[in-house]
């Protein structure tokens, strides 16, 4: 398959705007303006586009539910606060190719009639924000954002909003609390985004990836998109793999690839030809699995069905060296430090559940940990006010169901006895 | 209207409106614990207490914040849920101290309650547990943070609902704790609504640290809040006869559960022990102690010889805008009718009184009196003169919701209390609000015509022209910020004014009223006149007032007059008395031999209090029936303990003349204002014989038309807002005249501009040592360009000089001053920003102007 | 006090959003630049331009990891120790940089030259161990070319 969000990604010049437009940049856009905002819902709905962000709705009924609501201006805000750890598929399309985000979000303002978009880009990429900044000027100059783009009589105005370190902030309500100054921690729901989202309006939220998509279903039509892909989540996919293997780094391959395709047959197999301990297929929240579980298509609605999720198909791959104990412990400590706080369950349980695992980790673990582990994930899991404290129990269950033993040799002999 | 349906717990449910479930089983009598939630702060959803078993949804859901829709079926008691609940506890427990033997709130804690229903905690938790210290930086609030759970109410509660955004949540996940900005104390309003909406023992009150346990108190009284004109309805908690603590009430009609700091944290004079407990009479200069009897008699005595030596009119009376209706009521009939002088007046003189006269003159009685909550519900609000959120806080409140709920809030000049609320706000120079208001009066006028139902008033206003580019030349306001300041006041629906002292007590100060009055027309809104002291409305509505008498009837007419005359059995004065202004005029010439002052501190109220002491050392006697000894009992001739507002039963009327109960507390030894005065107005062969308070009440609703037929019970739930069966209030009556000369005021001198404190209202709040903890003594305010320009810095100590007087203070450095203003702090007892100022009256309303008075700042070296 | 040069950016940043409320986040940003960290008169600052109370502007600075409530040596090393870069060694690298700089996870060298901060993934996982030196990424870390990257910060 050829690369179509990837394209010319090797192109140290990438992020120009001539460099872009070589490619055929902005056509999709010009092409977009000749339609109807409805037209190029219904063509985004044919190409069955599904979101990047991790829980893969329909773009194309999002999209029309804001579009349904009586209020204006709209907002259209781009998720570029990839947070979740093991992903790095957002940053090489916002460093390398930042117009194909800026063409998809004014495709997509078109659509909405959204006036103004924003882009929540996370503060750990600096770089991405000089490129960012840089990019949406020439577009400005170039008469692609701002008022009457391209002399069609279209508005959009576009600017980056720089996030400060806060995995939460890439939930949508979460983001839409930080753009407004707030801390950000998720809102109760109903009312959506969709029709009361930043500044009291209705508000799209699309990850980046996803508003990639737009240049390229304008170019090939969504029936042709659509036959990218697996029939229910079509379209070319970023994953991105690291860990383990030979060749980590981010390949676009068609949604549904197979697990075990993309670590045996793009990354090269397990580094220095070591046993496969354990994969996390879809970034740190999403469950674990091990060896002999990969053989689902990478999709989001396989990998449930397989015991996992597509999450954002940040593919982290552990050879047999690595202590799953100390990795189980990593990640609740990545979920206790980025808590909101806002709720109880995921307040008070991650640091719970990362103290016992620490303790065990350390090799003070007790009999009876396991159970209360388990205990603890359990009165978390399902009562939280968001995902991200279900996502820390949901890692405890899985780290345990697949790899209990781990778990009891840890406490019994007091000390990590993985070798390898 | 679709009637929706809902099941809960198998009990079928009926609601017009969508509610959350949470609101819909408690309406049914169905209790889901909650944590978080509290009916006056927005819906959060973050303890996850409240999670129910709703059909059709996979996840569990939170009461607190799901609406209901038809045909929606929620369990709420199920096994599962009840051990969510136990493993929620669990959470919350295990970084709680658990130290409720230690905690005040044990007993009144939900969690406590929450944990003894759904079980302990197993203990299996072994890690360490959050420390953090005891927080004693605050004398009204004691901080016990390790308890708190969380639940963010008090923040919900400072930001949301107060406004006052002290206390923030600091950092996050398990870290997260609440704070005040400097991590330390307060430094807030110190409203205390934090206090109220905490659930366990973190946030307490510090007055009854560990000095009983909550079920210990056995009674409750629902009273009034003896403070300012809001009149908060607060319950006064008590045990063995001593007040515990003063707490809102949710629900009440005027605050709703909200209270200030001088409501919450300023009741502890009642029990001070400065209070005046036995008559003082003076002997041989010196003030000693006497029986009731002698006092009594020795009063009586001394009037009586007066009047006969002198004359009645040599007599004069000052009655109390803190003490009840009924004790007003027969201090004007003592007055009047055993006296036989309609010399009697209040402080209500130096603004309000006046203010109030000059409106209703031309709108109306009872053109001032409007709902306080409407003014949340306005679209526009233009406040001037002063500052509403320290003045009447509660009303205060009421702006800043407007403000929340988009409404436009403007002002003119700074209003601290709404900074952050981004008013849209014009300050024009000094001594040019005439010509700022003249220009808004043209524009108004311009931009919507004259409505034609006000002859008087249009005649009054039609000529003035002022175009937006004078008003600029000449304030300094931008014309772009006027004008649009302008099309706000054009467009507001419904629009409100809210009137401060400032404006009433500065040069020209009737003619302000009149523009302001005009703009309330031309803008079809309602007037909202400030209102410092807790009773000033119903102290004028008794007829505490030289020319009136109860009912605002003026005394000049027969028919009036006749009815109390027939209540009375006596014959009335037709000649007005002297006002308050008058009275001291009178003295100083000595033309006044005695005054009777009950419930008032003119020494510190008056301006010009200087003089106000010269002249009534002048005279031959002078009683003072106060709780304390103030500066003014010290120069009199028999003092007479009284009782404070939590000892005696009676009614206030608040500035929206809502009559409300004020209800017996605590006992002391002593008798009630209004008979300490029947006892002497007996002794004086005038026989006043009440068996209580009620019977006073019952008596002035005979004579007053506003109270026509009035009784206790129909005030009970504090919803009797006058005219109530009464007779149609009077219209406008006389011709308006309004009076323009402004004070000129040059440049390079600072001018005296007085601060009225949050935390202080005269001689109670200056006697309850929370408030005087937070704000201890007058301060001389200056802006951090002054104090640099005569290298002052915070805490120094200057002596403030204008032409009347001079007082040494402590200097207190604001960052956002304008440079051209000392501002002193008001009713400091001996600080006094009244000792500083002359007292020259506006020849309509009679109020003093207190602006343009030049000032001069020296520093005292130690 | 801002310096003229910031009050301008923030002007700037104010056109960006329909409210000043809005601008918090990127004024805190120029704030920390401008103050060397968050400190109370910062947030005073802050606070103050934006007519933001001021706890509410601390509440909302603490919330985010990349604000500093504490002073910072001169060059900030934000250094990732996620699943990703750990299992690849950058525990490794931590260890290194107490023993060979003395700087602590969370503190400053002695020197004053380095603070170190953990980070929770920085998107450069295929690459890890990564790190953040101010605003320049490193990637594929070890000991040896750790030490000449942080060589070229004095
Ligand atoms: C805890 C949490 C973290 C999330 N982080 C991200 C993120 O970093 N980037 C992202 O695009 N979506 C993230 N999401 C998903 C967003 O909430 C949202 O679904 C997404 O931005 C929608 O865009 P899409 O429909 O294009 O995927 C997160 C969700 C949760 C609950
Ligand atoms: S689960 Fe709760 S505390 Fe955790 S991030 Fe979501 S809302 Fe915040
Ligand atoms: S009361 Fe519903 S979540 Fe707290």
């Amino acid at each position: 398959m050829e690369a179509a969000l990837l394209k010319n990604i090797d192109n140290p010049n990438a992020a120009d705007i001539l460099e872009y437009k070589k490619i055929g940049g902005y056509k999709g856009l010009a092409k977009a303006l000749e339609m109807e905002p409805q037209q190029i819902i219904d063509e985004v709905k044919r190409a069955g586009l599904r979101g990047r962000g991790g829980a893969g709705f329909p773009v194309a009924m999002k999209w029309t539910f804001a579009s349904a609501d009586p209020k204006f201006p709209k907002y259209l805000l781009c998720n570029a606060d990839e947070g979740e750890p093991g992903t790095f598929k957002d940053r090489p399309l916002l460093e390398k190719n930042p117009h194909m985000l800026i063409e998809g979000m004014a495709i997509s303002g078109h659509a909405l009639k959204a006036e103004y978009g924003y882009i929540y880009l996370r503060g750990e990429y600096p770089a991405a924000k000089h490129i960012l900044n840089k990019a949406i000027k020439q577009a400005y100059d170039n008469n692609l954002l701002g008022e009457n783009i391209l002399g069609k009589g279209i508005t959009f105005h576009l600017a980056v909003h720089q996030g400060a370190g806060a995995y939460i902030c890439g939930e949508e309500t979460a983001l839409i609390e930080s753009l407004e100054g707030d801390k950000g921690q998720p809102r109760i729901k109903p009312p959506f985004p969709v029709n009361i989202g930043v500044f009291s309006k209705p508000t799209v939220v699309n990850n980046v990836e996803t508003l990639s998509n737009l240049p390229y279903i304008m170019e090939i039509g969504g029936e042709a998109y659509a036959k990218i892909g697996t029939p229910d989540c079509p379209g070319p996919k970023i994953f991105c793999v690291s860990g383990h293997v030979e060749k980590p780094g981010v390949y676009e391959l068609p949604m549904g690839t197979k697990l075990r395709d993309i670590i045996y047959t793009h990354c090269g197999g397990i580094k220095g030809g070591k046993k496969l301990k354990a994969v996390i297929p879809g970034g740190i929240s999403t469950p674990v699995l091990p060896p002999d579980k990969i053989d689902c298509p990478m999709d989001f609605v396989n990998m449930p069905k397989h015991g996992s999720m597509l999450g954002s198909g940040a593919v982290i791959v552990m050879d047999e060296s690595v202590c799953l104990v100390k990795v189980c412990h990593r990640a609740l400590k990545f979920f206790e430090h980025e808590s909101c706080g806002k709720c109880t369950p995921c307040r008070e349980g991650t640091g719970w559940l990362r103290a016992i695992l620490g303790r065990i980790e350390e090799g003070h673990g007790a009999e009876g940990d396991i159970d209360l582990l388990l205990s603890v994930a359990g009165n978390m899991m399902g009562k939280t006010f968001c995902p991200l404290g279900d996502g820390a129990a949901c890692v405890v269950q899985n780290f345990i169901k697949h790899f209990r033993p781990e778990f009891e040799e840890h406490i019994k002999a007091k000390k990590c006895t993985v070798t390898g | 209207m679709k009637i929706i349906t809902i099941t809960i717990n198998g009990k079928e449910i009926k609601l017009e409106k969508a509610v959350t479930v949470l609101e819909a089983a408690r309406s049914a009598g169905i209790k889901i614990p909650t944590l978080c939630y509290h009916e006056q702060l927005e819906r959060y959803g973050g303890c996850r207490l409240c999670l129910v078993e709703v059909e059709k949804m996979p996840r569990l859901q939170t009461a607190c914040t799901l609406m209901v829709t038809d045909g929606m079926v929620v369990r709420t008691e199920t096994e599962q849920i009840a051990d969510v609940r136990r493993g929620i506890l669990e959470f919350l427990l295990i970084n709680h101290p658990l130290d409720c033997p230690y905690c005040d709130k044990a007993g009144e804690c939900d969690l406590q309650d929450l944990v003894e229903r759904y079980g302990p905690a197993k203990g299996r938790f072994k890690e360490k547990k959050r420390k953090v210290k005891e927080s004693l930086a605050d004398s009204a609030i004691v901080r016990n943070m390790e308890r708190c759970i969380m639940c963010t109410r008090c923040v919900r509660m400072c930001e949301g609902k107060q406004g006052a955004s002290a206390i923030a949540v600091i950092d996050r996940g398990g870290h997260s704790h609440i704070e005040p900005f400097s991590g330390g104390k307060f430094d807030c309003e110190y409203c205390g609504n934090c206090v109220s909406v905490c659930p366990v023992g973190a946030i307490m009150s510090r007055l009854h640290r560990h000095s009983y346990r909550p079920w210990q108190v056995k009674e409750q009284h629902e009273t009034v809040c003896p403070y300012c004109g809001v009149g908060c309805t607060v319950v006064a908690q008590v045990r063995d006869d001593v007040i515990m603590r003063v707490i809102p009430k949710l629900g009440s009609a005027v605050n709703n559960g909200m209270l200030c700091s001088r409501g919450r944290f300023g009741y502890e004079f009642v029990g001070s022990k400065d209070r005046l407990t036995v008559p003082l009479i003076r002997k041989n200069g010196m003030l000693t102690e006497a029986t009731w009897e002698e006092a009594i008699t020795l009063v009586a005595k001394k009037l009586s010889d007066i009047k006969v030596t002198f004359s009645s009119q040599a007599i004069a009376g000052i009655s109390s805008l803190r003490c009840t209706n009924e004790d007003n009521y027969v201090f004007q009939k003592f007055m009047r009718a055993a006296v036989g002088t309609n010399n009697i007046d209040t402080t209500a003189r130096t603004g309000f009184a006046g203010a109030q006269g000059f409106i209703e003159n031309i709108f109306g009685q009872g053109a001032t009196a409007n709902i306080i909550s409407g003014l949340a519900n306005s679209d526009t609000v233009l406040v001037i003169g002063g500052d509403p959120t320290t003045v009447n806080p509660i009303l205060g409140l009421q702006i800043r919701a407007c403000a929340r709920r988009n409404g436009n809030v403007l002002t003119i000049g700074n209003v601290e209390g709404l900074r952050n609320f981004n008013p849209s706000k014009l300050l024009p120079k000094l001594q040019t609000e005439v010509t700022l208001l003249e220009g808004i009066v043209t524009a108004l006028r311009e931009k919507k015509g004259l409505p034609g139902s006000n002859a008087a008033l249009e005649a009054k206003i039609k000529d003035i022209t002022i175009s937006a580019d004078e008003v600029t030349r000449k304030t300094g306001v931008a014309e772009t910020e006027f004008l649009t300041f302008v099309d706000l006041l054009a467009d507001a629906a419904t629009f409100s004014l809210v009137i401060g002292k400032d404006i009433v007590q500065s040069s020209g100060g009737s003619y302000k009223l009149l523009l302001l009055s005009a703009i309330n027309y031309l803008a079809n809104g309602r007037i909202y006149l400030l209102s410092e002291r807790a009773n000033e409305q119903g102290a004028l509505d008794m007829g505490c007032a030289p020319d009136i008498l109860p009912g605002y009837r003026p005394v000049a007419y027969p028919e009036f007059r006749k009815k109390c005359e027939n209540v009375w059995h006596t014959e009335l004065s037709d000649k007005p008395g002297l006002n308050l202004f008058e009275m001291v005029d009178a003295a100083e010439q000595g033309r006044l031999k005695a005054v009777y002052v009950m419930g008032e501190n003119p020494l510190c109220n008056i301006p010009d209090s200087g003089r106000v002491e010269t002249a009534f050392k002048k005279l031959d006697f002078l009683v003072v029936q106060d709780i304390f000894l103030t500066e003014t009992a010290k120069l009199a001739n028999v003092v007479l303990p009284a009782l404070s507002w939590a000892e005696k039963d009676g009614t206030f009327t608040n500035m929206e003349r809502r009559i409300q109960r004020v209800r017996k507390a605590v006992h002391r030894e002593g008798m009630d204002d209004w008979k300490i005065i029947a006892e002497i107005s007996k002794n004086m062969g005038y026989n006043m014989d009440y068996k209580g308070a009620e019977d006073v009440f019952h008596e002035a609703a005979k004579v007053s038309p506003l109270l026509r037929g009035l009784t206790y019970e129909d005030i009970e739930n504090g919803d009797n807002i006058y005219p109530y069966k009464g007779e149609p209030l009077r219209d406008a009556m006389e011709e308006i005249q309004a009076d323009r000369s402004a004070r000129s005021v040059k440049s390079g001198t600072l001018y005296l501009k007085i601060e009225r404190p949050l935390f202080h209202s005269g001689t109670m709040s200056t006697k309850a040592p929370a408030l005087i903890n937070i704000y201890p003594e007058a301060v001389a305010r200056i802006g951090a360009g002054t104090a640099q320009a005569l290298s002052l810095t915070e805490g120094d100590v200057v002596r403030v000089k204008t032409k009347t007087g001079s007082l040494a203070l402590f200097v207190a450095i604001e960052k956002n001053d304008d440079n051209l203003s000392v501002k002193i702090s008001n009713n400091f007892e001996g600080k006094s920003a009244f000792r500083l100022t002359d007292c020259n009256l506006d020849p309509v309303t009679k109020a003093p102007c207190l602006d343009g008075i030049e000032i001069t700042i020296e520093k005292v070296t130690a | 006090m801002f310096n003229e040069t910031s009050i301008k950016e923030i002007e700037e940043i104010r056109t960006k959003y329909p409210n000043s409320r809005a601008a918090l986040l990127p004024v805190l940003y120029v704030a920390q630049r401008e103050f060397g960290w968050l400190s109370p008169e910062a947030y005073e600052a802050v606070a103050d331009l934006l007519n933001v109370p001021k706890a509410t502007a601390r509440g909302v600075g603490t919330f985010y990891a990349m604000y500093k409530q504490k002073p910072m040596g001169r060059h900030l090393i934000q250094l990732c120790t996620n699943v990703s870069c750990m299992i690849l060694g950058a525990e490794k690298l931590v260890d290194f940089l107490k023993s060979k700089y003395g700087i602590e996870p969370g503190g400053m060298s002695p020197d004053g030259r380095f603070s170190l901060v953990i980070m929770e993934c920085i998107g450069a996982c295929g690459t890890a161990p990564a790190m953040l030196v101010n605003d320049n990424f490193y990637e594929n870390l070890d000991k040896k070319n750790l030490e000449e990257i942080l060589g070229k910060y004095q």
